[in-house]
């Protein structure tokens, strides 16, 4: 199978006041494409500081980072950017959208980032995660499961080669989290999305084809 | 509309901004505006059909009262080669419209020397006698009419004419009525204005007449005095472009940085979704371009306004503001703008992405 994704000697250490403290201590992992993998592990493991580093929103202490091919490793922010851009969608445990545009204005400023046209993409990305009839609607006037539907439409509207969710459903309620992951599911499924998913909930983390576990920056 | 929609959604603060820019816009339009006060003056006062002023020696750039004998003057000067004519004034301070005004003291049949036929708007020139000619300014800002009576002096003018503004004086009134007033026993002048036979005449008639003890300047020379007297001038409107580009350049910077700082978490969230630095730094210049373009039309109207206002409290005041000087305004408060968003902008464009996506 062909690898999107893959971590080599991964490793990310922290310095604050002289103090170093690692976070991921040389972590090998390679992701196929197409898969769904979920990733779980105790607070402070490091998971979310890998995604970041997977995410390629942050760069490794040592190791690096292969998205697609391409070495990460010495690339300009820049370079970074654009590998973000053409391959990796997010979505943050916070939902974290822009609290001043509407749902419909937060999928579609992913494409005008990018210099794509806008037309009826974004719409149509709201249709499929059922809130097209809010649409105009700002985040405030969502529930928190609504803001994650449309932070995930957000993620995809682009269809990137790789989802990243960081604890997609931690702050949701059981009912919102299930429609959640029924979505990621559905795109994994009828898109061949590759997914990697951060979570702490043994029943969603069993719904990935493939489970990682980390402890004290490491898989286990 | 990112950029749009933050700061709609901060509106009083977008207001607030927006309305100390366009202090500072206004500040610097209404002030420097304000200075055309004296070239208008210098403009009116060398705006006779003459070449030279002459002047008692030793005295003020602007004068009052009645320091020379006027025909014993006038004969001097005329027996002078190249004078052509010798158009004696005697200034005297009357108040009119609520504003003390230089009287122009002059003969009857020297107005030609002051303004071409077609300057009197209503009436006629003066003819002699109690009688007195207004311009167009002080008309309207002291509501005179033809055929008013004005009582100033102890004597009763009548107002026979009014002409167009521009002309040397506001008011004029016969010389000869005006020594009468002043109880002179001679006809006195305080200046004169002297006319040369050509421009070449006009430097060998100078310095004759300084030969008689006289203060003579070309009416260029005395223009240039009077600008003179703006130097200090400059030197406010120098420090009123200084303020009023330091009030933007302050104003964004508090605003800018404050948005900035207050949407830590926006910023990685857009870097998370794919935004380059330079989109970021885009977006929040953008951001200051608004609140900037909203401030100069705030500052456009405050400008207005301010102008009608004062021009209605100070009629005679006079507040020059051409439409280039806008144009210099808008780019004042832009360089102040682009100055004051830098920092921040630059600040967001390097911000860490992970850092600010864990910032609460």
């Amino acid at each position: 199978m062909e690898t999107i994704l893959e971590t080599r000697g991964l490793t990310k250490v922290y310095r604050a006041d002289g103090v170093a403290t690692p976070a991921l201590r040389g972590m090998d992992l390679a992701i196929g494409k197409g898969d769904f993998v979920s990733i779980m592990g105790p607070s402070g493991c490091g998971k979310s500081t890998l995604l970041y580093l997977m995410g390629l929103l942050d760069t490794p202490t040592e190791g690096t980072v292969i998205v697609a091919g391409t070495d990460t490793r010495g690339l300009s922010d820049g370079g970074r950017t654009r590998l973000r851009r053409a391959h990796i969608g997010f979505v943050f445990q916070r939902f974290n959208l822009l609290p001043t545009l509407s749902a419909e204005d937060n999928v579609a400023l992913v494409l005008r980032l990018r210099g794509l046209p806008v037309g009826s993409a974004p719409r149509e990305m709201l249709a499929a995660v059922g809130l097209e009839e809010k649409r105009r609607r700002r985040p405030n006037q969502l529930s928190v499961g609504e803001q994650q539907r449309v932070a995930i439409a957000r993620a995809l509207v682009t269809r990137p080669t790789l989802l990243l969710a960081d604890e997609p459903t931690g702050n949701l309620d059981s009912e919102a989290s299930g429609r959640v992951m029924e979505l990621i599911l559905r795109f994994h499924r009828d898109l061949g999305q590759t997914v990697v998913l951060i979570t702490h909930n043994e029943q969603v983390a069993a719904r990935a084809g493939r489970l990682v576990r980390m402890r004290d920056g490491k898989l286990v | 509309m990112l950029p749009l929609s933050n700061i709609l959604a901060r509106k009083v603060r977008t207001a607030i901004s927006a309305l100390a820019i366009g202090v500072g816009v206004a500040l610097f339009l209404v002030l420097v505006g304000l200075t055309s006060i004296l070239r208008e003056i210098a403009d009116r006062a060398t705006n006779v059909d003459a070449h030279i002023m002459v002047m008692p020696s030793g005295g003020p750039a602007l004068l009052l009262g009645g320091g020379l004998p006027a025909d014993k003057i006038e004969a001097r000067l005329r027996a002078i080669p190249g004078v052509s004519a010798a158009i004696p004034v005697l200034c005297w301070s009357l108040n009119m419209a609520g504003r003390d005004q230089n009287a122009f003291g002059i003969r009857p049949e020297d107005w030609r020397f002051f303004a071409a036929p077609d300057r009197i708007v209503e009436g006629r020139p003066l003819a002699g006698g109690m009688e007195m000619l207004v311009d167009t300014r002080l008309a309207a800002a002291g509501n005179l009419k033809l055929g008013d009576a004005v009582e100033r002096l102890g004597r009763t003018f009548t107002i026979v004419g009014i002409a167009r503004e521009g002309v040397a004086g506001r008011v004029f009134v016969p010389i000869d009525a005006l020594n009468e007033c002043l109880q002179n026993d001679t006809r006195r002048a305080t200046f004169f204005y002297v006319k040369a036979t050509g421009p070449e005449a006009v430097e060998p008639v100078r310095k004759a007449v300084e030969d008689l003890r006289l203060k003579a300047f070309t009416l260029d020379e005395y223009y240039s005095r009077l600008a003179n007297l703006m130097g200090d001038m400059h030197l406010v409107i120098g420090a009123v472009v200084v303020v009023a580009g330091f009030v933007c350049f302050l104003v964004i910077l508090l605003t800018v940085y404050t948005m900035v700082v207050e949407r830590t978490r926006e910023i990685g969230i857009l870097k998370g979704i794919g935004a380059s630095r330079l989109q970021i730094f885009g977006l929040v210049m953008a951001e200051a371009g608004l609140i900037l373009a909203g401030g100069i039309l705030v500052g456009f109207a405050m400008t207005v306004g301010s102008r009608a206002i004062i021009l209605h409290f100070q009629p005679l005041w006079t507040i020059e503001i051409p439409a280039i000087r806008f144009v210099y305004a808008a780019l004042l408060a832009t360089g102040g703008t682009l100055l004051g968003a830098l920092h921040p902008a630059i600040k967001a464009a390097s911000q860490d992405p992970v850092e600010s996506l864990r910032y609460e």
